[in-house]
């Protein structure tokens, strides 16, 4: 479930940006005030492991199906919430540069989704709430069940807002909920499965590394509320200053780069529209953001063809001299890369 | 197992690509990776209607890719393992956007634009994304991070994550390997040995991360991360930085293919 | 030059699940010595490495380098002049370049980076793998993994040189390589290994561990060629000293011992 960058506006990946690199910043700050200089060496060779590990399929008896283990659960009940936090930050890192899993702009998105919920939602609340009374195999299932299947369902529903915020896709927020949960249920609990396997197997062989985790860092409620405080700040200065660009200057062809062409357009479809702006009236997440489209662009959208500004390619005459111009750049820019290859690759004979 | 093969060979090609002394391997870093996320910024910019108006950012992976000596069909590939999960979000646009237009007698859904255009989209980010690595290499990107005053700790543990992935990997595949071959026939990993195989890996792995703890000390390691001088930004660095900027900002705000064509069919007319 | 030595005195390690590991053990290393330290799976020699190395400390007896007392506080000066090869290069290569790796230790102690390049750029041509310092240590082969390993100890410009099993997992040219490379050291060597083919050439003496005790302390080819000695704790005479499989007849080098 990692956002790719083709699927978020600049507003909202650099939102999420702002809101995980203060999360990081407010970690690191924390795992250094440890003084624990083990750390750093572990977190480096325990990402490195939750990489590979993933890779590594469990089979579901009966099914024929198979799933992976989640690391941000896991991760943070092994080094605790704020290095847990950390490696899986740089675990989506080397993904995204690496493996294109998940772009570079949506890294913020991804590290949220698959990060904040499990280390600082699912880890103190219900992972730690059930734990409390100790160490037992079934409180092991138990709590290691509720809290991957309820981070990955917060995770997966971050996914969806994201990319709803972002207005790439026109599926209406019901249905791409309906998509999402269900599916990300099932992975959620194949998923616990495993981790209370190898909870369990750590637990029996070296009950001190899960001791050692979950002591020490003290993750009172203080400091986890400061950290929800200081990112939903965060978000919504970051959100509400990019959507000011996208919606103060509509014309400017300055600020036009910032602007999220298409959320305008979300309403296109159902009652999607009246749903969202219930959310942000609600919450004034991004506030601003103009989700109710000026009454001129509605009615030019229902004309269908009529709104050059908003899509330049929608009228035929507009369409042709777009094809022909596309096509002709793009093969302007084959030929650039051919030329440019055929040169290197003569000099080289000629130096050689 | 092959997927762990395949990430192997993956990281292997990106580091040898990145040992390479093109002019493009020799730009600074961390201009680089400010280029590639200008671009990036731009394209996820364009509205969701919008086909001809990607088409000039072609320019900058094509350049990078025969200057840089990069070879293409390896970027491709990772390309089209990314495409599914953009083609699942995307291709129910189709059906949802009821605006339609006409385009050469037949009547097409603006949704198949909106699908294209995320296709390009995610071609775009991911080459290019892609191509900064192969062109600057894991100690050029942190060497860059540095220089954003990106704290050393995380800098240190993302540079040990990327050097041990290749050794846990292998230690992966080793283990399942030695699974697979007790156990035919089975896909993955049975119920049964769920915990012991991932734990005993996972206890291994903690007594690696003990003895790089000690490797390191033995080095004087007390928890500060000291790094060599990066590399000066040179003037021509910053013109790489400007020219690709303007280019990008240029085109963005006018549809350049758009104009191109209305010059040619404006001609032809 | 007294301050070079190394001496262990009455060391005693018992880890926390009762095992004893070390039990006692005492010698000296003088300067420029060669000294091997063999022994079965679990006769103690690596935890004794590593109450050398000051990784752990013993619960009685103390380890001196030169004059210095290995405690907390000298740590940072101890381990300058000890380096460390381990026994699983991946171990000791954390970096993603060679030339960092070899770095990592001289920029620790903030030399100045120009000082610290020459000290790379020697150490890495002394092992031989001056082409390869800008390579990814995962990608080297096991022998050269092995060089950089002792380039990154070598850049520290130690005193004393400690290896754990050095031709572990090296195919016959590289463990040769590494071989004629150790001999050309002129620095103090301790080395274990099972390697004892190996421990021949190098080291001119020899400590026999066995359950966390020493049971012989002595001139190498007395040790090695004393097969009941070794057979009880758990060794094989080095082929090199064995008689040829072949066709029976003893080693000219044996004759001349035993004569």
């Amino acid at each position: 479930m990692h956002m790719a960058d083709a699927l978020i506006s600049p507003a909202v990946g650099g939102a999420m940006w702002a809101a995980t690199g203060g999360l990081a910043a407010y970690s690191i700050k924390k795992v250094q005030s440890d003084m624990d200089e083990k750390k750093v060496p572990l977190m480096g060779v325990m990402g490195a492991f939750v990489f590979a590990a993933q890779m590594v399929n469990f089979t579901i008896p009966g099914t024929g199906s198979s799933g992976h283990i989640g690391g941000g659960l896991l991760l943070a009940i092994l080094l605790g919430p704020y290095a847990g936090f950390l490696t899986m930050s740089a675990i989506l890192t080397i993904q995204a540069l690496f493996f294109a899993d998940g772009g570079l702009l949506a890294l913020g998105c991804n590290i949220f989704n698959l990060g904040f919920f499990t280390c600082f939602v699912a880890y103190p609340f219900l992972y730690k709430g059930i734990i409390r009374q100790g160490y037992t195999q079934k409180r092991i299932l138990l709590a290691s069940m509720i809290a991957v299947v309820l981070g990955l369902q917060m995770g997966a529903f971050g996914v969806v807002l994201e990319t709803l915020f972002s207005g790439i896709t026109q599926l209406p927020f019901s249905t791409f909920v309906l998509l999402m949960q269900p599916i990300h249920l099932a992975i959620g609990i194949v998923e616990g499965l495993v981790v209370t396997a190898i909870v369990s197997f750590v637990w029996k062989e070296r009950p001190e590394i899960i001791e050692r985790a979950a002591l020490g860092k003290t993750i009172g409620d203080i400091s986890i509320k400061k950290v929800l405080t200081g990112f939903v700040i965060m978000a919504m200065i970051t959100g509400g200053v990019l959507s000011w660009f996208a919606s103060a200057n509509p014309d400017g062809l300055e600020w036009s780069m910032f602007k999220t062409a298409g959320v305008e357009e979300l309403e296109a479809s159902d009652g999607i529209h009246q749903t969202l702006a219930d959310i942000q009236s609600g919450t004034a997440f991004l506030p601003d953001y103009g989700f109710k489209a000026p009454e001129s662009e509605t009615a030019s959208e229902e004309a269908a063809g009529g709104g050059e500004e908003a899509w330049p390619t929608v009228s035929v005459g507009t369409s042709v001299s777009g094809f022909v111009g596309g096509f002709l750049t793009l093969a302007l820019a084959a030929l650039t890369g051919l030329i440019i290859t055929r040169v290197k690759s003569k000099k080289g004979r000629v130096a050689a | 197992m092959s997927g762990m093969i395949n990430s192997l060979y993956n990281l292997r090609l990106l580091d040898d690509l990145a040992k390479k002394g093109t002019s493009i391997h020799r730009v600074h870093p961390l201009i680089k990776l400010l280029t590639t996320v200008v671009y990036l910024t731009v394209v996820v910019s364009f509205g969701r209607y919008q086909i001809s108006g990607l088409m000039p950012f072609l320019f900058y992976p094509v350049l990078i890719f025969a200057l840089g000596e990069v070879p293409v069909l390896p970027i491709l590939k990772r390309i089209i393992i990314v495409e599914p999960l953009i083609i699942g979000i995307g291709i129910l646009n189709p059906i949802f956007d009821h605006q339609t237009f006409m385009f050469g007698g037949f009547t097409v859904s603006m949704g198949w634009v909106t699908f294209l255009s995320i296709m390009i989209k995610c071609a775009l980010t991911v080459t290019v994304a892609l191509l900064l690595v192969a062109t600057t290499g894991m100690d050029g990107l942190a060497a860059a991070m540095r220089m954003l005053k990106i704290p050393k700790a995380f800098v240190l543990q993302l540079v040990l994550t990327y050097r041990y992935i290749a050794v846990l990997l292998e230690e992966a595949a080793r283990t399942l390997r030695a699974y697979s071959l007790r156990a035919p026939g089975q896909r993955g990993i049975h119920r049964s040995a769920w915990g012991t195989l991932a734990g005993q890996l996972l206890l291994r792995t903690f007594d690696r991360a003990e003895r790089v703890y000690q490797g390191m000390c033995l080095k004087g390691f007390t928890g500060e991360y000291y790094t060599g001088k990066s590399n000066r930004i040179r003037i021509i660095d910053l013109f790489f930085l400007a020219g690709w900027i303007s280019f990008f900002v240029i085109a963005r705000i006018y549809n350049i293919p758009m104009l191109l064509g209305s010059l040619l069919t404006g001609v032809l007319n | 030059m007294s301050h070079h030595k190394l001496e262990a005195k009455e060391l005693h390690f018992t880890y926390p699940d009762g095992n004893k590991a070390v039990n006692g053990i005492s010698f000296m290393v003088s300067h420029g010595e060669a000294v091997g330290i063999i022994g079965a799976n679990g006769a103690g020699k690596s935890t004794l490495l590593m109450l050398l190395m000051g990784v752990i400390f013993p619960q009685k007896g103390e380890v001196i380098v030169g004059d210095v007392h290995v405690t907390k506080k000298t740590l940072s000066m101890i381990r300058q002049r000890l380096g460390m090869v381990f026994q699983d290069p991946d171990d000791q290569l954390f970096m993603t370049t060679v030339y960092d790796d070899v770095a990592f230790g001289p920029r620790n102690y903030k030399l100045e980076e120009k000082e610290v390049e020459e000290r790379v750029l020697k150490a890495l041509e002394l092992v031989g793998i001056l082409h390869l310092k800008d390579r990814s240590p995962y990608k080297l082969s096991g022998g050269e993994k092995r060089a950089a390993a002792i380039a990154s100890v070598l850049s520290m410009q130690p005193d004393v040189l400690i290896m754990d099993e050095p031709t572990a997992a090296l195919d016959p040219k590289s463990r040769r390589r590494v071989i004629q490379l150790l001999k050309s050291f002129k620095h103090t060597k301790i080395i274990t290994s099972h390697d004892l083919d190996m421990i021949l050439e190098i080291c001119e003496r020899i400590l026999v561990i066995k359950e966390g005790e020493i049971v012989a302390d002595g001139e190498t080819r007395e040790i090695l060629s004393n097969a009941e000695l070794l057979d009880s704790c758990g060794l094989e005479m080095p082929f090199s000293l064995q008689d040829c499989p072949l066709c029976g007849s003893q080693k000219q080098s044996l004759k001349k011992l035993n004569s």
